[in-house]
């Protein structure tokens, strides 16, 4: 047994005062909530961006920004959503959560963790700042392939910000992951084995250990994109004797691991959410912690499903078609669990409910649409064209967006004290659930209609015109949808309804304590039993037998 | 009243749709074509794949609907929990086995369909290949023939005889992609791939580049027009002859392709500047050694070009250095 790391007490120095004090904090609920909101701020960005580029591609030969702008603003959407918002989002959920839900006072590093988001922070900084550096922001995509991202062909500085924005917030989020491993690993509570942690628990252990491996090697080959810029060396340039496609698999190795970095916690969200508000045990828990180990695990053999037409040798290809199919296997594994603990269940269709079974069902499509990416002779036909954006924003916002905001509507109480509205929660679940759907599914026709993505223009009349009008019509509609979240947690800070400790009559840790939670988190751990030990808590309760 | 605005919206918005089905265009289910075997062939998985995925999705979408209607909390309290199930081996061991039977049976359909996409289907050609080398450039494609022609984004073929295309790139990625002909292969520097493709008809072949480029990306576009073998037979030697001679109108194709995306096909300037009564017309030697090496946001479109096409587009361009576009 591992030794338990006694939490370095708050530093008091500056402490005082209600600035400055979350300036020094060290509580992981307060990083945690920081994590949160500048994710939150910066999907507001990323989400305006996404709204310019719809309205400029909304008509055939539409010249609301130039191609110029434009490049810039796909580059800078996917740069943040990816790096400023969604991997961040989980480690603010991650953080406040997994220490509450183990049983736990703090992260195993409080220090680490503050540094952390600070990290975070700079790096978004560093990244919207490079809007006013000489040539603007970087405009060869969230991926910057050499040689396009090269110095020879992107002279400007916003490429080299964009090196500097993503090693600033992969160092957080590598040091985070430390530290979520290590207290996963450290400060677990007494009796919580690995078979009684919650699956969001699990599924942020996956997430780490996937940011150890993938984002240090992006970190490298970020580094020699930045050596090939600066100093002159040519490890992309074939010009030179370097090779492009390696920046491509090097890429790729971090990229489709980013992918699970970025699904598996909605995943751990949607195994919390589900069985509470079906009051029931969530089916197979073994099935899905295992499932979550093998997705992590595969997600690093798919890489090259990304590169089909780049001209691979064809038993390369092969095995790369077999291991993404295989991938789905867990996946579809997951899926079918979820549903099935709502059978026979009592299900409350509370908002956190709503979204996480929207999640599940927007997903499904995300889910298939990769099998056909995956069939690779199909691919050849429509890798980047919008079928792939079709598919990852249903991947991305159906799964890890709706499923983050499942989260929300679950742990605001808990964070807070207060409930969100659940009237409002539900106009916001409708409008996203329509949006989504409008904005995304007639990207798969665009897509096999021949439309490339990261064009900032078109000239096709016809059906082609008309999905990219439907598009932006959606998107405008879950615009309206994020409206009135921020509209819900403005209301909610001043007359929300005020939670108890426990609202939803919960499974796990996180509820035991008050909402919010004191500082030091809890006056004392219950011994756990099972993964659910708040249920077996309220049964020992109802059976008299707790003498507390 | 709001009910009958939203009735009124919709049938606006299906009036617009139904306009434009009527205009006969497809709406996007399968890619564009086929026009080739190999576009066929990949059709064939795209349908395989839209039956199977199809039967998934109405499966699980309407077990999570059917369950959730059905076990709805109809006003119960939220302590009131249902069976303590907590998994059933037999049913899970048959929920992974199932969609691994279904994944072997399309990576087998993939793995028959595959020798007819990514090679020949000499089986009813007519003569030998033809191997075109294709460059892909910022932002437009140069096609080399083997008896030395030179074309320009639209590329000439003989209808019914394969075709070998080797697709490399001069600067940046690119890709190559006509939708009713084949998938998209990558042109990409310091690597040559190659595709096949045997258009089964006369006619043109739309596409357009296929990977990020540069600013102008969405206006890399290619053509594949195929005609009768004997037809392109004689436009082969003819135009041979032509280039060789410098007769052909090399020149004025080089222009379109790779100075009219940004100059305009009158040389007016559009995104780049109007080269109208522009000097450096009259030097040969500048305009070589600009598109040779580029300038700021011009790229090297020049780079790497024969003498024959040099020499074609500098006679091409000297009739735009008298016309002044008076600004």
């Amino acid at each position: 047994m591992a030794v338990r790391v006694a939490p370095d007490p708050a530093s008091t120095i500056v402490s005082r005062g209600r600035f400055s004090s979350w300036l020094a904090t060290v509580d992981h609920k307060r990083i945690g909530i920081m994590y949160i909101l500048t994710s939150l701020f910066f999907f507001v960005a990323g989400g305006i961006i996404a709204l310019l580029m719809r309205s400029q591609l909304a008509r055939p030969n539409e010249h609301v920004f130039t191609r110029d702008t434009y490049d810039q603003m796909f580059t800078m959407h996917g740069t943040t959503m990816i790096f400023l918002v969604v991997v961040p989002v989980f480690a603010g959920l991650a953080n406040y959560l997994v220490p509450l839900m183990i049983g736990a006072r703090d992260m195993a590093f409080p220090r680490l963790n503050a540094l952390s988001y600070w990290f975070y922070l700079l790096g978004g900084i560093v990244l919207y700042a490079s809007w006013f550096s000489g040539g603007g922001a970087a405009r060869a995509g969230w991926y910057s392939y050499p040689p396009l991202s090269e110095h020879a062909f992107e002279p400007g500085k916003g490429q080299d910000l964009w090196i500097l924005a993503i090693h600033l917030t992969t160092i957080s989020s590598i040091l985070g992951a430390i530290n979520f491993i290590v207290t996963i690993h450290n400060l677990r509570a007494p009796g919580m084995s690995w078979m009684r942690l919650p699956l969001f628990v699990w599924s942020i252990y996956v997430y780490s250990v996937l940011i150890l491996i993938a984002l240090t090697e992006l970190a490298g080959a970020l580094t020699l994109l930045l050596l090939d810029r600066k100093v002159g060396t040519h490890f992309f340039l074939p010009s030179k004797g370097g090779s492009a496609v390696l920046y491509q698999h090097m890429f790729w190795f971090f990229g489709h691991p980013e992918v699970y970095i970025m699904v598996l916690p909605a995943f751990g969200i949607l195994s919390e959410v589900i069985p509470v508000f079906s009051r029931k045990p969530i089916f197979g828990y073994k099935a899905i912690a295992f499932s979550t180990v093998a997705i992590g695990f595969y997600s690093m053999l798919v890489w090259a499903h990304h590169m089909f037409s780049v001209g691979l040798p064809t038993g390369l290809n092969i095995f790369f078609m077999l291991s993404s199919m295989t991938i789905a296997v867990p996946t579809g594994i997951k899926i079918f669990n979820w549903i099935a603990t709502t059978w026979r269940g009592n299900v409350i269709l509370d908002t956190a409910m709503l979204f996480a079974l929207g999640a599940v069902g927007v997903f499904t499509i995300g889910g298939l649409s990769g099998i056909f990416l995956a069939a690779f002779p199909f691919d050849w036909q429509v890798t980047d064209t919008y079928f792939v954006v079709a598919h990852m924003h249903y991947v991305l916002f159906g799964g890890s967006a709706f499923a983050l905001f499942a989260a929300f509507y679950y742990w605001w109480p808990k964070m807070f004290g207060r409930f969100l509205d659940e009237r409002l929660g539900k106009v916001n679940f409708w409008l996203y659930f329509i949006g989504i759907n409008l904005t995304f599914f007639p990207q798969h026709f665009l897509g096999l209609l021949g439309m490339p993505r990261r064009v900032w223009t078109y000239n096709h009349h016809g059906w082609w015109a008309a999905w990219n009008l439907v598009s932006t019509i959606g998107a405008f509609v879950m615009a309206f949808g994020t409206l009135v979240f921020l509209i819900n947690v403005v209301r909610t800070t001043r007359v929300g309804r005020r939670a108890g400790h426990d609202p939803w009559v919960a499974d796990t840790l996180e509820w035991y304590t008050t909402s919010p939670p004191p500082a030091y988190n809890f006056d004392k751990v219950p011994y756990v039993t099972s993964a659910r030990p708040l249920r077996d808590l309220r049964r020992r309760l109802q059976e008299g037998s707790v003498h507390a | 009243m709001r009910r009958a605005g939203a009735l009124v919206f919709v049938a606006l918005l299906g009036l617009v749709l139904a306009h434009v089905a009527l205009a006969g265009d497809p709406a996007g289910l399968s890619p564009r074509g086929p026009d080739s075997p190999q576009a066929a062939k990949i059709e064939g998985i795209d349908w395989l794949l839209i039956a199977i995925t199809g039967g998934i999705f109405v499966l699980v979408e309407g077990a999570l609907i059917l369950f959730v209607f059905r076990f709805r909390n109809r006003g119960r309290s939220r302590t009131l929990e249902g069976p303590e199930i907590h998994g059933a081996t037999r049913l899970e061991l048959i929920w992974t086995a199932i969609p691994v039977v279904i994944l072997a049976a399309i990576v087998a359909f993939v793995l028959v369909k595959l020798p007819g996409i990514n090679s020949a289907d000499s089986a009813k050609a007519a003569g030998p290949p033809l191997i075109v080398k294709v460059e892909g450039r910022q932002f437009y494609w140069n096609f080399l023939y083997p008896n030395g022609v030179i074309q320009v984004e639209r590329m000439r073929v003989p209808a019914n005889r394969d075709v070998k295309l080797l697709i490399n790139s001069e600067d940046v990625d690119h890709s190559w992609w006509i939708p009713a002909l084949q998938g998209k292969f990558d042109a990409i520097p310091g690597k040559t791939n190659h595709l096949w493709f045997r258009a089964d008809r006369r006619g043109t072949f739309e596409g357009q580049c296929g990977e990020f480029c540069g600013y102008e990306h969405p206006h890399m576009v290619a053509a594949v027009q195929a005609v009768p073998s004997s037809d392109f037979q004689s436009w082969y030697d003819r135009e041979a002859r032509a280039q060789a001679s410098g007769t052909s109108d090399l020149g004025k194709m080089t222009f379109d392709g790779a100075c009219a995306t940004c100059h305009g096909f009158h040389a007016q300037g559009a995104f780049g500047p109007d080269l109208r009564g522009n000097p450096i017309l009259q030097q040969p030697a500048a305009i070589k050694t600009l598109l040779q090496n580029g300038r700021n946001k011009m790229p090297a479109v020049g780079k790497g070009w024969s003498s024959r096409q040099m020499n074609a587009l500098l006679a091409y361009v000297k009739r735009f250095a008298g016309s002044s576009g008076g600004g």
